[in-house]
């Protein structure tokens, strides 16, 4: 049984596909863009074509993310908190504590020994902290977001950005550019500063096992040494932790199908 | 402020709410079936006709002031922060809550606060005649209540709440109380009354009796509408009248009707913090998967009976129990769970209310000591440029996951 999991974010949209024996068969991840219910056509039709399989061998649907009641062909919808809390769970068993960090929003989760959420914590009241801020930010110092990991570790200066919204960062750091002050250093700050939110959740909901890292800004390599610095731990990044949430809702599906 | 001046003012007053109210705004649809509510909103309506009369005295009261002493006095109680809520869900609150920003009052304000000084700046409120204030459990509402009284030079009369129940303190707010009487006596030109006093506390008991026994309805019985009616008559706070003793009747003789045909409505849940209004979408979205039932009706102190012999000493007592007090809160909150079979937490934090930021990390204790899952969501019940609500629902339907 192929059952498929769909998570509908606010920057991208991302798919898996697995089989009964919790094999993920396929992936894939499109941009959201202004329409999120074709965001999850387009990626579904993607993650079947790269499997060769067609709808009808699908069992199976859970969407998830902010735009997972948007999604006609769903058969279930759950928060990605809870899908979140299962992908890491069947990546790795050990993992107790989950710092997902997406295009909107940061959460940490603590889950149990079955995978189960036992309490979780997000931002709230902005999304500073979070994907687009680091898209912002990457932009304002006109480098890609993929070097952003690459660059901090070049950083030799300590620096603090000291705004705590999206827009006025964005503010600060044209201003820092424009004094001259290494990219490097502002990337690391950046990093930092999104380390620091992310260890307010964390204590928020208590670390009681290995941690895990799930969400697009797992790829940055940055964010996740800072993370590591300021827990002095080792964080477990999943494969692909930006599907991480679609992974845990096709594993929903296959105990619900 | 002349009498005479302030009849006029209320004149303009009323037209002013009327015509607010029929503009077009957040006018919602009221969903409770319950003839209590129905009652109470009649009562509601014909209170605030009257207040808006020539000749009506009118004491702008906050939040759980005792009220008795305010009908003893033949006077209305105009609950500034209830009567905003109340009126939020009719007119264009977003002109209110602009009015305030316009006056230079921060967005990071609670609304609860906010709402009232909007209305007051719209000049939709009747002038009061006096104001009168306690200084728990919001303290925030008490300095807006000493403004008020500014803004219309009323007098204001203000009681401070000692923290623990013992002899001195209760002396010492009894004879604030006693004072307090005598001086709306003077300022209303009339007698002070024993009878009127004795009445009210008659009527506040008789009201308080039945209020009780829908309590302990509620304690082991799923009762749909009954914990939110019994939100609505702790906030109108109408004790000391006839009428709440009827309201409070009916909503206890529909509790037994209820518990005829009782039907199970999912794991219970207690919303501790400020309520929004009964068809906020919130509310709805999470009545379809757990029964809610608030907090604040179900305190301690609203369960109080008054001496009749020595009533000024029990309303001392009863004010103090409405402290925030975070050992008194703790005992209260474990004893609420464990009557009522509660099984989450939702912590309503609004913004701005440093009152249930202050108490947050005791109902934080309190769940975790007793296994109970919470969600704890920083959100604005009343002004929408505040809140969103997908991302509060996200977090809550993980929550109702997690509940399952």
């Amino acid at each position: 049984m192929i059952t498929a999991g769909i998570d509908v974010g606010s920057l991208s949209t991302k798919s898996a596909l697995i089989n009964d024996a919790n094999e993920v068969i396929a992936f894939d991840v499109v941009l959201t863009g202004g329409v999120n219910r074709a965001a999850a056509e387009t990626t579904y039709d993607n993650v079947l074509a790269k499997a060769g399989l067609t709808r009808s061998d699908i069992s199976y649907v859970v969407t998830t993310g902010y735009g997972r009641e948007n999604v006609s062909f769903a058969d279930k919808h759950v928060s990605e908190i809870t899908c979140h809390g299962i992908g890491m769970h069947i990546m790795n068993p050990e993992i107790r504590t989950i710092i997902e960090i997406g295009g909107q929003d940061s959460k940490a989760i603590r889950i149990d020994e079955a995978g189960r959420v036992e309490h979780f914590a997000m931002n709230d009241k902005c999304a500073a902290g979070c994907g687009r801020f680091l898209e912002v930010t990457a932009k304002a110092m006109g480098i890609d977001l993929k070097e952003l990991g690459p660059v901090s570790a070049q950083s030799q200066n300590i620096l603090r950005i000291s705004s705590t919204c999206t827009v006025f960062a964005e503010t600060e750091i044209v201003s820092l550019v424009a004094e001259g002050t290494p990219i490097p250093d502002i990337v690391k700050a950046v990093h930092k500063s999104i380390a620091t939110r992310a260890m307010s959740l964390l204590r928020q909901v208590g670390m009681t096992g290995p941690l895990g890292m799930s969400g697009g800004v797992a790829l940055n390599s940055g964010v996740v040494r800072s993370l590591e610095e300021s827990l002095n731990t080792k964080i477990f990044i999943a494969d692909n932790p930006q599907v991480r949430g679609a992974i845990g809702a096709a594993y929903i599906g296959q105990r619900a199908a | 402020m002349q009498p005479e001046t302030i009849q006029q003012q209320r004149g303009t007053q009323y037209e002013n709410l009327l015509r607010l109210l029929g503009e077009p705004g957040s006018a919602t649809e009221n969903v409770s079936a319950l003839k209590a509510t129905r009652m109470r909103s009649i009562l509601n309506c014909y209170r605030l006709a009257e207040a808006y009369k020539k000749g009506t005295k009118v004491a702008y009261v906050s939040e759980q002031f005792p009220t008795e002493i305010v009908f003893a006095m033949g006077a209305i109680p105009w609950n500034i922060e209830s009567m905003a809520i109340m009126l939020a869900q009719s007119v264009d609150v977003n002109r209110i809550f602009q009015m305030t920003q316009e006056h230079e009052l921060s967005r990071d304000i609670c609304s609860f606060l906010r709402g009232p000084f909007g209305m007051m700046l719209a000049e939709c409120y009747p002038s009061p005649d006096i104001v009168l204030t306690n200084d728990q459990p919001c303290e925030g509402l008490s300095k807006m209540m000493f403004m008020s009284g500014k803004r219309y030079t009323a007098p204001v009369l203000g009681l401070h709440s000692p923290n623990s129940v013992d002899d001195d303190s209760l002396n010492y707010l009894v004879k604030q109380l006693e004072q307090m009487l005598l001086r709306i006596a003077h300022e209303f030109g009339v007698e002070l009354n024993g009878d009127s006093l004795r009445a009210a506390v008659d009527y506040s008991n008789q009201a308080r009796a039945y209020y009780c026994k829908t309590l302990s309805l509620l304690e082991t019985h799923r009762l749909p509408g009954v914990s939110r009616e019994l939100q609505e008559i702790f906030g109108m706070n109408y004790f000391g009248t006839k009428e709440n003793v009827q309201v409070c009747k009916v909503l206890y003789e529909e509790a037994v009707e209820l518990v005829q045909g009782e039907q199970n409505s999912g794991k219970r849940v207690l919303w501790i913090g400020q309520v929004p209004e009964e068809s906020h979408e919130l509310l709805r979205h999470m009545r379809e998967a757990v029964d809610i039932i608030f907090w604040a009706p179900l305190w301690e102190a609203n369960s109080v009976m008054l001496d009749e012999a020595q009533p000024l000493r029990s309303i001392a007592e009863r004010a103090i129990l409405y402290h925030w007090s975070a050992g008194r809160m703790e005992k209260d909150i474990l004893r609420i769970c464990d009557a009522y079979g509660i099984e989450g937490f939702l912590i309503a934090n609004v913004w701005g209310c440093r009152n249930m930021v202050g108490i947050s990390p005791m109902l934080r204790d309190v769940a975790t000591s007793r296994k109970l899952k919470y969600l704890t969501v920083n959100l604005d019940l009343v002004d929408r440029n505040n809140y969103a609500f997908n991302h509060v629902k996200n977090r809550v339907d993980a929550f109702l996951e997690l509940m399952q």
